[in-house]
Formats: C-alpha cells, sequence, structure tokens
C-alpha cells in the first residue's frame, strides 16, 4: 500500500549550511608520514593534500539570502546552492511518496522518476520501465548521466526507457528505516512496490554495489513475476568458484579454460580490495554507530571516508573538485544524516544474506557489464553461478561507479540486453 | 630536544581546551535505531552523556594535575635505526628499595601510560617484611601517543618500537630489566625479549599470550588431543569471547592497518567520534569495569590532546600489517627464550586453550588465571596483576634473581653473596 506521490525538488534549509561552515572553519587535520608521492600516500589512505584543498574549497561564504532568491552570485569555493538548482534540473521530475514494508511501518522514498520522451521508438517499440538501484557511497546523482540517454535517445532507433531511481532508504532523500533488521529482503519490497506504485508490473532493473545485491534479491523474490530481466555491473560479491562437488561439468569447463588476462587483472584487482579495501565495509558491517558519530559530526571526516572510495575504486576518472563536493554533499546533508547509511552493511551481514548458494541464484536473464577497475571482479566462469547469464561485455576502462564514469558504454549495454531480454 | 632526560609536566594549551570547547558546542549525532543497545556500536545516550559532561562538568585542569602528581614524566631523545630521533616522553618511578627490578611496562591502543597509574605505587612499594619484590618502573609512550614525538617515515613497525622501549632502559642505566605489556605491549616485550633478550631483557610478562590454533601439521599431539579432548567451561566462555572478537570486533583493525590516513581526518576533527571509536573499545574489552564518565574522559582526552594528534597512534597497525611480522607464521618462526609470564584474564580478546600458548611462546614459566578481568589489565586489575607480578619475581617464584644484583627485596647479607655470583 503506498499512499499519492508528492512532488520533490532538493532545498535544503539555509540553517544546515550555515551549520556545515561553522564546523568547517574549526577544521582541524591530522598529521600525515613524509612519503614521496601520491601513490604512496594513497596507500595510507586519503593524502592530505587533496582532503585538504577540498575542504578550502567547501568553504564558502554564507548564501546570499537578503536578496530573496537564496541563490548567491559571484562565489569563490562550492556553491551548494547552485549545484542543489543544476541537480534538481538533471534529475528531474522528483518525487516522494509513502510506502508501507512489512515490520517497518511506513517510510518515505524519494526517488527520480523519468519517462521516456517518446511513447514508441523509431521500430515501433514501447520503452522499458527500468529501476536504477544505487548503493554505498553512492546516490540518486549516479542517475544524472545515464538518464537522458536512457530517456531520450539522440537516435530514434534506439530502445528507449522509463527510468526509476531511488534514494535507497537511510540515504540521500529516503527516510531511514527505524526499527532493527531491515535487510535486503525489505529493500526488494520497497522498490518492487514502488514499481507497482507507479504502474510498472513488469520491469528490469540496473545495480552496482548494494544496488547488486538489492537487485539480486529482488530477481530472486520477484522474477518472472514483475521483474523480467536484471542487469549489474558488480556481479563480483555472488561470484562462486566452481568446484568439483558441487558443478561438476562447470568445474571440469573452469579447469580447461585459462583466464584471460582481463581475468587474471580482475584477479589482482580483487586481492587488493579483499586485503588492502576492505577496513570500511567491516566497520561498516560490526560497529557501525561507532563510526557514525564521527561521519556525523566533522564533514572533514566524512569527505576523506568517502573521496578516499571516490579515487580509489574508479579508473583514473578525472574528478572535479565540485563534483565531489556535491556527492559529498548529498550525504552530509541528506535527510537521515550520514550514519543511517552504514547500516545496511550491519543488517545484511547479520542476516548471512551477502553469499548465496549457486542453486538459489536467480533464474531471469542476466546482463553483465565487465569494467576493469571494478573492486570483485572474477572469471566468467564463477560469475555464471551468480544467475542465468545471457548477456555480457567487457569494456577498457571504468571503474565501480560505472553510470558516473562511463555512461555511455553502461547505456549502450543495457540496449543490446534488453532489447533481446525483456 | 635534548638526548639528557627533561623533566615533564602535562600542559595543554589554552589554545586546544578552546577548540575543543568550541567544536563540543556545535556537536551534531547521530540518529540510532529504536532498541539498538550496544549491538550496532557505542550507545546514543552514553555518548550524549559524556558529551554533555566534557562539555561542562569535566576538569581537565585539575585531571592533568593528578596526573602530573601521580607520574614523574620525562622526555629524551632516542635515536631509532632508519628514522632519526624520536622524543620520548616516558614515567619513571624508583622504589625506595635500591635493589628494585626495574621494570619496562609497554601500554597498547587505545591505551596509553596513563595505564600505569594504579600499578606504578603497588609495584614500587617496598614490603615491609620482605614479603614481595619491588619495582623501578619506566612507562613509555608509544612514539605517536600520548606525548611522544611520532615517527615521520613509513615502516616504524615492531621492531623499531622495541628499539625505543630497550634503550629507553639503557638510558636510563638499566642494563638488565624485565617487561611488561599487553596489547602493542604485548608484541612490542615479545619483541624485546627476542632481540635483546638473555642479554638485557631478563625475563617478561604479558597479559595478551593467545597462542594459535594447532593444526595437523604443525603441532601433531595438540591437534589430535584438540579433537578429543573435551573443552572445560573456561575454555567455552574462552571460545565465545574469540569468536565475538573476530566476528563483531575486528573493524577497527580492519580499517586501521589498512588506511589508517582515512580515519585520521575523523579522528582528528570529531572530539565526539574519537569519543565514541575508542570508549566502545573500554567496555567491549573490559569485564564489567564501572568506568566513570570522568576516568573516560581523562582516558579519552590523552588521544585529543596527544603530542602528534588523534591519527598517528593508528598507523602502528599499518605497519605491523605490511612488515614481516604479521605473515604467516612469523610468531611461531621465532620465539623468545626468556623466561615467560602469562596472567589470564577471561575477557582478554582472545581466549584459548592454555596448553596452546606454547605453540608460539616458550619457556612459560609462570601463569597466574583469573576469574574476572578484560584487555586492560593493570587499569582493570591492577592489584591481581601485580600479585602475578610479585609471584613471579618473588623469593619463591621462578624467576627471582633474574636481574644480576637487583632482587626486588633489601638486600640481606645472603642476598648481597648471591649478587656476587
Amino acid at each position: 500500500m503506498s499512499s499519492s506521490e508528492q512532488s520533490f525538488k532538493i532545498s535544503i534549509p539555509d540553517s544546515a549550511l550555515e551549520s556545515l561552515q561553522k564546523k568547517l572553519a574549526l577544521a582541524t587535520f591530522p598529521d600525515e608520514l613524509e612519503l614521496d608521492s601520491d601513490e604512496e600516500r594513497r596507500k595510507y589512505g586519503a593524502p592530505l593534500a587533496h582532503v585538504q584543498r577540498l575542504v578550502e574549497r567547501w568553504k564558502t561564504r554564507t548564501p546570499d539570502i537578503a536578496n530573496g532568491s537564496g541563490m548567491a552570485t559571484d562565489k569563490e569555493g562550492f556553491d551548494w546552492r547552485r549545484a542543489e538548482a543544476k541537480l534538481n534540473e538533471d534529475l528531474s521530475p522528483m518525487f516522494t511518496r509513502d510506502i508501507e514494508v512489512e515490520g517497518f511501518g511506513t517510510l518515505n522514498l524519494h526517488y527520480v522518476h523519468r519517462k521516456s520522451v517518446k511513447e514508441v521508438d523509431g521500430k515501433g517499440r514501447k520503452p522499458v520501465p527500468l529501476l536504477f538501484v544505487h548503493g554505498w557511497p553512492g546516490s540518486v546523482i549516479e542517475v544524472r548521466k545515464i538518464l537522458p540517454l536512457l530517456t531520450n535517445p539522440e537516435n530514434e532507433d534506439d530502445l528507449p526507457f522509463h527510468v526509476v531511481a531511488p534514494s535507497l532508504p537511510g540515504f540521500g532523500f529516503s527516510e531511514a528505516p527505524k526499527k532493527k533488521g531491515f535487510n535486503l529482503t525489505q529493500y526488494a519490497e520497497i522498490f518492487n512496490k514502488l514499481m507497482l506504485a507507479l504502474g510498472y508490473n513488469e520491469y528490469v532493473t540496473q545495480g552496482g554495489d548494494w544496488g547488486f545485491y538489492i537487485t539480486r534479491r529482488m530477481a530472486q523474490l520477484y522474477g518472472h513475476t514483475h521483474i523480467k530481466a536484471w542487469h549489474t555491473n558488480y556481479p563480483g560479491p555472488g561470484a562462486l568458484e566452481p568446484t568439483f562437488t558441487t558443478q561438476p561439468l562447470h568445474y571440469l569447463q573452469h579447469l580447461f579454460t585459462p583466464y584471460t588476462a582481463t581475468e587474471k587483472a580482475a584477479l589482482e584487482r580483487s586481492k587488493w580490495f579483499s586485503t588492502q579495501g576492505m577496513g570500511y565495509n567491516i566497520e561498516q558491517s560490526t560497529q557501525p554507530q561507532t563510526l557514525g558519530y564521527s561521519l556525523a559530526d566533522s564533514p572533514v571526516g566524512l569527505l576523506a571516508w568517502i573521496y578516499e572510495k571516490l579515487v580509489n575504486w574508479t579508473d583514473g576518472y578525472k574528478w572535479d573538485d565540485d563534483e565531489v563536493l556535491e556527492w559529498m554533499s548529498i550525504y552530509w546533508l541528506s535527510r537521515a544524516g550520514p550514519a543511517a547509511s552504514l547500516r545496511i552493511y550491519y543488517e545484511v551481514t547479520q542476516a548471512n544474506q551477502r553469499q548465496i548458494p549457486a542453486r538459489e541464484k536467480p533464474t531471469i536473464p542476466m546482463g553483465w557489464s565487465r569494467f576493469p577497475q571494478e573492486l570483485r571482479s572474477f572469471p566468467r566462469t564463477w560469475t555464471e553461478n551468480v544467475g542465468n547469464l545471457v548477456f555480457d561485455s567487457e569494456h577498457p576502462s571504468g571503474g565501480h561507479f560505472a553510470a558516473h564514469e562511463e555512461p555511455e558504454k553502461l547505456v549502450g549495454d543495457l540496449r543490446r540486453m534488453f532489447e533481446k531480454h525483456w | 630536544m635534548s638526548s639528557t632526560e627533561v623533566p615533564f609536566k602535562i600542559s595543554v594549551s589554552d589554545d586546544q581546551l578552546d577548540l575543543l570547547r568550541k567544536k563540543l558546542d556545535l556537536v551534531t549525532f547521530p540518529d540510532e535505531l529504536e532498541n539498538a543497545g550496544w549491538r550496532y556500536g557505542a550507545p546514543l545516550s552514553d555518548i550524549k552523556r559524556l558529551v554533555a559532561r566534557w562539555k561542562d562538568g569535566y576538569e581537565w585542569r585539575a585531571e592533568e594535575a593528578k596526573l602530573n602528581e601521580e607520574l614523574p614524566q620525562f622526555t629524551r631523545d632516542i635515536e631509532v635505526k632508519g628514522h632519526g630521533t624520536l622524543n620520548i616522553h616516558y614515567v619513571h618511578k624508583k622504589s625506595e628499595v635500591e635493589n628494585a627490578i626495574p621494570l619496562l611496562f609497554v601500554h597498547g591502543w587505545p591505551g596509553s601510560f596513563i595505564e600505569v597509574r594504579k600499578i606504578l605505587p603497588l609495584l614500587v612499594q617496598a614490603s615491609p617484611n620482605g614479603k614481595f619484590p619491588s619495582f623501578h618502573v619506566v612507562a613509555f609512550s608509544l612514539p605517536g601517543y600520548g606525548f611522544s614525538e611520532a615517527p615521520r617515515k613509513p615502516g616504524f613497525a615492531i621492531e623499531q618500537h622495541a628499539e625505543v622501549g630497550h634503550k629507553l632502559m639503557l638510558a636510563l642505566g638499566y642494563n638488565e630489566y624485565v617487561t611488561q605489556g599487553g596489547d602493542w605491549g604485548s608484541a612490542i616485550t615479545r619483541k624485546i625479549a627476542l632481540k635483546y633478550g638473555g642479554k638485557y631483557s631478563k625475563a617478561w610478562h604479558t597479559n595478551m599470550a593467545s597462542g594459535v590454533r594447532p593444526t595437523f601439521t604443525s603441532h601433531p599431539i595438540s591437534y589430535l588431543q584438540y579433537l578429543v579432548r573435551p573443552f572445560t567451561a573456561e575454555d567455552k566462555a574462552g571460545y565465545e569471547r574469540t569468536m565475538w572478537f573476530q566476528q563483531e570486533g575486528r573493524g577497527y583493525f580492519m580499517e586501521q592497518s589498512t588506511q589508517p590516513q582515512t580515519l585520521g581526518y575523523s579522528l582528528a576533527d570529531s572530539p565526539v567520534g574519537l569519543l565514541a571509536w575508542i570508549y566502545e573499545k573500554l567496555v567491549n574489552w573490559t569485564d564489567g569495569y564501572p568506568w566513570t564518565d570522568d576516568e573516560v574522559l581523562t582516558w579519552i582526552s590523552i588521544y585529543q590532546f596527544s603530542r602528534a594528534g588523534p591519527a598517528a597512534n593508528t598507523r602502528i597497525y599499518f605497519e605491523y600489517m605490511h612488515s614481516k611480522d604479521a605473515a604467516p607464521g612469523a610468531l611461531a618462526a621465532g620465539m623468545p627464550t626468556i623466561p615467560m609470564g602469562v596472567s589470564r584474564f577471561p575477557k582478554e580478546l582472545a581466549v584459548l586453550p592454555k596448553s596452546w600458548m606454547s605453540h608460539t611462546y616458550n619457556n612459560i614459566v609462570f601463569v597466574g588465571e583469573h576469574a574476572s578481568g578484560g584487555h586492560f589489565a593493570a587499569h582493570e586489575k591492577p592489584e591481581l596483576l601485580v600479585g602475578d607480578l610479585r609471584k613471579m619475581f618473588g623469593k619463591k617464584g621462578p624467576v627471582y634473581g633474574v636481574v644480576t644484583g637487583k632482587t626486588g627485596y633489601v638486600r640481606s647479607k645472603r642476598g648481597a653473596e648471591r649478587a656476587k655470583l
């Protein structure tokens, strides 16, 4: 059950922006070891010079509200009001609506919902309803670049989409759950209900990071009935190396198929991630509240915590400082605060939902886009254990935030996948 | 900076106190789930209460004065191979017993030199009837902790910490000494025993010696025993505690050993973030210890006002994990040979069967077992810990007289003769 939609625009109160500036004015930095290069510094975490530069940029004069517009002109430094206005434009139209989740009462969910510009494409095909699910430390901002490509393709023969992109509960402008135990089943439930409420009885999904886990759960629960096919750029966590006892034929194939250069590189990257890159994950999965005090109280701490990922998890993506701060601000200024977004790690780990046995994998068609700097990426034979893999592609560049780093490539893959499997 | 000793008193600047106050005035708290308790981390009501006290009521200047009164402190420069000179802060108190045993106490994380506070008077105390030995006590702040300078270059791992402790003892004129350590202090004193044991370090004691599980290839007999022998109630409780720590308690370790700088921004910029990060351990790692709010705040303040700032202390985790000492099998490969004593407390973080200690520790001559107490033994159970040290080093103990001429007792004629041997 869900009550009717309210139109939504991001509109952060001045008081929140002022309080942020007060904290930034007192920013206190740690020391750093004497190291010769950013590459060396990055081994220990986000480099000091970069964080300091970003914090300086984040400090701005207070918004000029005297002239009534709320918009400041000629500002040095990051201008949230300008970013806010652009986000409202780029992600329009946005909405909120109440959705009931069994055992958790009603949650107010924020989402982007943009319909295809055309009702049919040049080949007479109707737009495909697509649910896009972000992860951590992402947000709806990740749908920004692919939104126009999906809903308004230049080529009239390109398959169009209706796009729905919610903020996960506890992220962005969605309400956070108040009770313990909100795990993948609940995320799946709320998003399925959203699609149904929007009139999409049948739809497809795209997800990376937590979006992978959530859409995999959705595919298990609502595959065939509502979800016709699913696409992911992050199947790694579900990949299972075939063993002789569990999958003898698969195992033999795996034994005789040498790994490609891409697969070998992916294994190296995965090893880096599991040995050097999992600290945040383990803390968030075990003591999210403890970490939450830091992230809620210190914009500098939050900036570093997330910025490290924006750099380490992408493929040399040239982040603009304002782009980073915009991304960061969505966390700092989020409805529930930055601590709430950590709990998904805890709940899913506690519910033991990260791994599912191969026999429980969803059966609807699955598509996979492989980007070389993805965090966990495994050979094809392992990834076939994630789902009913009918489509996969490889790209020469791109990392974890595929929709943000390689929007055209991702959208191209979505078209190729869903043209056939929808 | 001086290679000779300089007396030291903690004197946090007004600016630092002022900045803390300003930050606390702007504090922003996270939300919390209903009925979360301790399951998700430090509870909101505890942290709010502590912050309220920190803002209003807690008197750092009074605590600072008490610390300065109770703990005679000094600094001196110590050179560390490959790392130049570091200015090291330490407590040094001699017993009135001239031949007291020189003891180096080494703290860990999230501890500090403050952990010597309660055991200090007991250790230096002269026994009225020669009932127990006395100690001269040295307790340094690890580089990057308390009021010691932090290392500037990468690679400052356990070996370097051991070098600091050892050189400090030599500089103080203690050519032969014994050590006591928990947490990082355990790894550091183990390294001291390995590198400087025999000639300099004569015996070592730790409250954190967990050992490793036997496998058939590593320790076949132990492994077979492990398979067939029923576990005692203590073993089972210890196992549960160990599993809890492995499954729920290692997040801080993983972050600190891989991305300490990233975490450091939070700890440096947010006093409440630092408070929560450490307070969670003070409660989870102890055995129902009745922390007072002011006690917690003093402990945290040492981090907040530390010389190197609140981020530097996390690097030891990174350096250790990236050193040879963390390689699989490293512990078993090099074991100290000098006599070792262990005190076992039920709420230590890894509590494995007693017999497994011999897989990674050699020459265990003393084991003290206790029915209560946790990770911060010197702070939680000072009498028990000191009691164990007195037993281990005392007249009837296994390493009596291990330090030449320094039995820990007022010298009798017999003692004087023994010392000549």
